[in-house]
């Protein structure tokens, strides 16, 4: 029933006014709201606008927003953000977002399958065009007219843009959707896209990760579910309350790193101490994502503090972007010896033979004297 | 154009390695400027070393690198003009004695001096050499010194010098251990260095010589820059040395001699190697060392203060700086003073090279020497002692020029005047 | 291109051919020198050409660094001795002993070594950077410097200059994204890397030359350097 209101479909759950406050709240805390969103696109009282209280906001738009239909596709991906999603026990956020909007179509997470649910979707679509949010998960191939992903006797590609011509917007969930993620890692055999680069005339938000931090997919969607429109986004289309700092601006241990004092192995007295990991291979400086902030599993950890140098999954490329273990200020590939040994050789050899030359120019001229 | 090419095709000739690498090494700081006394002296940012050896650079860098043959393909760089030669010729005669002190100062090391002497080749080369300087080269070759001294001229100042100071000079001796080549410049104007020497090495019961055929050590052809000249002075002296059958050659008080001769003679000559060829300081100093010759300690203290001007063929170039400081501690303990800088950080006399020689590099020798003027003054010294005759006319012209109530001696002078009898 | 990709191009391919651009050049220069003949010296020698040569390089790596002031020109013109040898530490302590530099040379060399912690290099880069200007504005205005500088020389100021500047920012984060900034740094890198072998920055290598050829000149003279 998309059309009752999310505060009413809480109610019904028996939340309390008391809870349900508490949990705009955080939802607005989630969502980084620190600055009121526009208000012409929430379509929001006016009045709210000044010395709004971010909480207050939230309430108010859970109270007046309408429940918000999700379409989910998965394509060339490994279901790992699906998976971080449904098992992440954030209660608040991914739970309103899973329970509490209605998700039309999932492969994953339906009941029904097969000819059933490609039906239901289409129902959906068809009932909700123009409203819908659209989540893509997974790469879309284009090599040998899309074969390498076919569903339903459809290409990724096909049922990709027939359900991006009804969304009101598209989130790519997951670096693969965001940037073509491993499928796409060189030599990219099947010709593996993002959904930006193929959809172009929605508004298409990346949540890229690997696997995509749950709260920010879910604090995402909700935003659009609240406000009725996208949160500000960055060059690559990432939301800048998520991605707008690296994990080396946040990171706990970014103290070491401007002491100089570095782990050099997975084992050494540095990596017990809880030194930086640059020189491990970490690539946090360039890798923007709130992994350091919100961190995974309730807020316990992630890679970096868990001891493993961050791999910049939230980035373009970063599959290819030279190897996890090697500095992040290192060259992508270096010269083979053969190579290194053929400059040399080239240059010595014209070398010399410039030398000859010049030694024949002088005798030359040596013996016309 | 064809002083041009002489000038591009010897500039070439000189550049091998040794040059080729230290010209590739330069990385146009400017430092060598401050070290030049011409630059120091008047300002003229033509005179910094870089810029004079810029002739050599751009005929290594237009006929030898691809780099340098592209600049001059979209004009950058330029070919050498007849005007360039000529002007350098100004900068490389009349303002640089070569005195390799730049290569002192700069921080890649590289050796300055043995650059110039190319930039001077190629110069010679194009005929571009001064005027007042070819005529003395001229002169050398045909009368066999620059300063006139003929068979008869040195024939006659010999013996008058040997009756003026009873000292017996021996000539053409066959068989004898040492031959002396003493400088004209001695002979004809620092006639009591000549006694002196003669009146050292007879205390001291040296076998030794002159020699008729080999009577002048100068070497105007090094000055000049022209390898012909150059090995042709030189041979008249290891001919006149190979006559006599001696087994070494005694280079007197001339500072460019000394260099031409000892450090570049075998590379040009190699029957030089036959001989062993050494300065008279380093014949004093083992003298002295050895105890065949006694020197009255103290002998030139209570005349003020004694100062020791470091020669740059010599002390710099020559490595005779310890020999002179022992000997002025003998005989001047309490008066000898160093100026500085010194020994091998020298600052020039400034008439070195042949600048003395030619008439038209008057200014530019002059206010060099006012920085020797300074470091003299500031020891506060009534004596200058000196081991090269050149610089020695350089100071007694200029004491005379600028009116000082200095001394200007040689140090084999000092040697013989303070002698135990 | 966005900057994410011209971060790539420029640690990746432009970086690769830069750099075996650079070698193939240097061992051009190199071997053209080597190749055009050393005329024996036969000249006996009166001290030790080896020990003149172990001296020149001690002096040049002593007493420049560490002690310019003994030398007597140091106060006619202090400026080129302060701002080239601070350049030059500056310059060193941050290829060298900065981490992500460090990092350069374990992945090209496989070797590593133990690096200063950032705000010591970041003091010594911004050391750098202001001796690189003064020296220009020294350039500009000192006449010898006027008179033997052409494009060349300030081109070489520039591809210098512009890695040291844009590493500086990008440490600092300043105006422009972190990756903008690296991918302007790695560009400025890969562009000073051509201009290497082609300008007079590679003197690092003839520098060995021309020092020990200094030192064996004085040495087998006998005298100390």
């Amino acid at each position: 029933m998309p059309e009752e209101t999310v505060h009413k479909q809480l109610q019904g759950k028996g939340v309390s006014r008391r809870d349900f406050l508490k949990l705009s709240g955080l939802l607005a805390t989630a969502m980084g709201l620190t600055a009121v969103p526009p208000l012409e696109e929430s379509g929001l009282p006016a009045s709210m606008g000044v010395r709004a209280q971010a909480s207050k906001m939230v309430a108010r738009a859970l109270e007046t927003a309408q429940r918000l239909p999700v379409i989910w596709l998965n394509f060339q991906d490994c279901t790992g953000c699906t998976e971080a999603i449904s098992r992440s026990v954030s209660p608040s956020l991914t739970n309103l977002v899973l329970n509490t909007l209605t998700i039309e179509y999932h492969e994953t997470l339906s009941a029904a399958s097969g000819f059933q649910v490609e039906e239901a979707k289409q129902q959906a679509m068809a009932k909700y065009a123009g409203q819908y949010v659209l989540v893509v998960e997974g790469s879309i191939p284009l090599a040998n007219d899309g074969a390498y992903c076919v569903i339903g006797g459809r290409t990724a590609i096909d049922i990709l843009k027939e359900a991006a011509a009804g969304a009101a917007a598209i989130i790519a969930v997951g670096s693969c959707a965001s940037f073509g993620g491993l499928p796409k890692a060189d030599p990219n055999p099947t010709d593996a896209k993002g959904v930006w680069e193929l959809i172009t005339d929605k508004p298409v938000v990346n949540i890229p990760g690997c696997p995509a931090i749950p709260e920010a997919t879910a604090g995402t969607i909700a935003h659009f579910a609240i406000f009725g429109a996208l949160p500000e986004l960055d060059g690559l289309h990432r939301p800048m309350t998520f991605y707008g700092k690296t994990v080396h601006d946040r990171c706990l241990r970014r103290p070491f790193y401007e002491a100089g004092k570095f782990a050099l192995s997975f084992d050494d007295e540095g990596a017990k101490q809880g030194w930086c990991l640059y020189k491990l291979g970490c690539k946090g400086p360039t890798t923007y994502s709130a992994c350091a902030t919100i961190k995974w599993d309730q807020g316990l950890s992630f890679p970096v503090q868990s001891g493993h140098p961050c791999l910049g999954c939230t980035e373009p490329n970063f599959w290819d972007g030279g190897g996890f273990y090697q500095g992040q200020s290192a060259p992508l590939n270096r010269p083979a010896a053969a190579a290194v040994g053929a400059a040399v050789g080239a240059g010595a050899a014209l070398g010399i033979g410039t030398a000859l030359v010049n030694n024949a120019k002088k005798k030359a001229k040596g013996e016309e004297k | 154009m064809t002083a041009t090419k002489q000038a591009y095709d010897t500039l070439v000739h000189e550049t091998g390695g040794w040059v080729a690498s230290q010209l590739e090494a330069c990385t146009r700081c400017g430092m060598c400027a401050e070290a030049c006394h011409f630059y120091q002296a008047t300002g003229n940012p033509e005179y910094s070393p870089v810029w004079k050896v810029e002739l050599l650079r751009r005929a290594y860098e237009q006929r030898f690198t691809l780099v340098g043959g592209f600049k001059k393909m979209i004009g950058l760089e330029k070919e050498i003009t007849d005007e360039d030669l000529k002007h350098w010729s100004e900068l490389n005669y009349y303002a640089c004695t070569v005195c390799n002190k730049c290569s002192m100062v700069c921080p890649m090391g590289i050796d300055l001096g043995s650059l110039l002497h190319g930039v001077r080749a190629g110069l010679a080369a194009a005929e571009v050499v001064p005027d007042d300087l070819m005529a003395a080269v001229n002169k050398q070759v045909e009368e066999g010194s620059p300063l006139g001294m003929t068979d008869s001229v040195w024939d006659q100042r010999l013996e008058w010098i040997a009756d003026e100071w009873e000292e017996d000079i021996p000539r053409d001796v066959q068989g004898a251990d040492t031959m002396v080549v003493f400088s004209s410049i001695e002979v004809m104007k620092f006639p009591t260095n000549v006694a002196a020497i003669a009146k050292i090495l007879n205390k001291a019961g040296e076998k030794w010589t002159v020699s008729s055929k080999a009577r002048e050590i100068v070497n105007f052809g090094f000055y000049q820059g022209d390898e012909k000249n150059t090995k042709m002075f030189l041979d008249r002296v290891l001919e006149g040395a190979r006559d006599l059958g001696v087994k070494r050659i005694v280079v007197t008080e001339c500072g460019h001699a000394y260099d031409a001769l000892r450090w570049h003679g075998a590379n040009w000559l190699p029957e030089a190697n036959d001989f062993e060829i050494i300065h008279i300081t380093g014949v004093l100093g083992e003298l002295v060392g050895n105890g065949r010759i006694k020197l009255k300690p103290g002998a030139f203290d209570g005349n003020g203060t004694i100062t020791f001007h470091d020669a740059c063929k010599i002390q710099r170039k020559g490595g005779h700086i310890q020999e002179p400081r022992d000997i002025l501690k003998v005989i001047a303990p309490n008066s000898f003073k160093e100026m500085t800088p010194n020994r091998e950080e020298a600052i020039c006399c400034g008439g070195g090279g042949g600048v003395i020689a030619i008439k038209a590099a008057d200014p530019q020798r002059y206010a060099a020497f006012g920085l020797k003027i300074d470091q003299v003054n500031s020891v506060g010294a009534k004596t200058v002692t000196m081991t090269c005759s050149n610089c020695r006319l350089q100071f007694t012209d200029g004491v005379e020029h600028f009116k000082l109530d200095w001394k200007v001696t040689g140090l084999a002078q000092m040697v013989a005047d303070s002698l135990v009898e | 291109m966005n900057p994410q990709a011209m971060l790539e191009f420029a640690r990746g391919p432009f970086f690769y051919a830069s750099l075996l651009f650079m070698i193939f050049g240097l061992a051009y220069r190199l071997f053209t020198v080597i190749s055009l003949g050393w005329s024996k010296d036969r000249v006996p020698d009166k001290g030790s050409k080896a020990g003149g040569v172990v001296m020149s390089f001690l002096k040049g790596i002593l007493i420049w660094p560490f002690i310019p002031w003994v030398k007597n020109t140091f106060n006619r013109n202090p400026l080129i001795y302060i701002g080239g040898g601070l350049f030059h530490l500056a310059l060193f302590v941050v290829i060298i002993l900065g981490t992500p530099h460090m990092l350069v040379w374990k992945s090209l060399t496989g070797l590593h070594w133990a690096t200063l912690p950032l705000p010591i290099v970041d003091w010594m880069a911004a050391v750098g950077i202001i001796a690189m200007i003064l020296l220009l504005i020294n350039r500009r205005i000192n006449p010898v410097l006027k008179l033997i500088s052409g494009p060349a020389e300030f081109l070489s100021w520039l591809f210098v200059f512009l890695p040291m500047v844009t590493g500086y920012m990008m440490t600092h984060h300043l105006w422009l994204p972190y990756e903008n900034l690296y991918a302007l740094h790695m560009l400025s890198v890969d562009v000073m890397m051509i201009w290497i072998p082609l300008s007079r920055i590679s003197h690092f290598i003839f520098y060995f030359f021309a020092r020990a050829i200094h030192g064996a000149e004085f040495g087998k003279r006998g005298v100390a350097v």
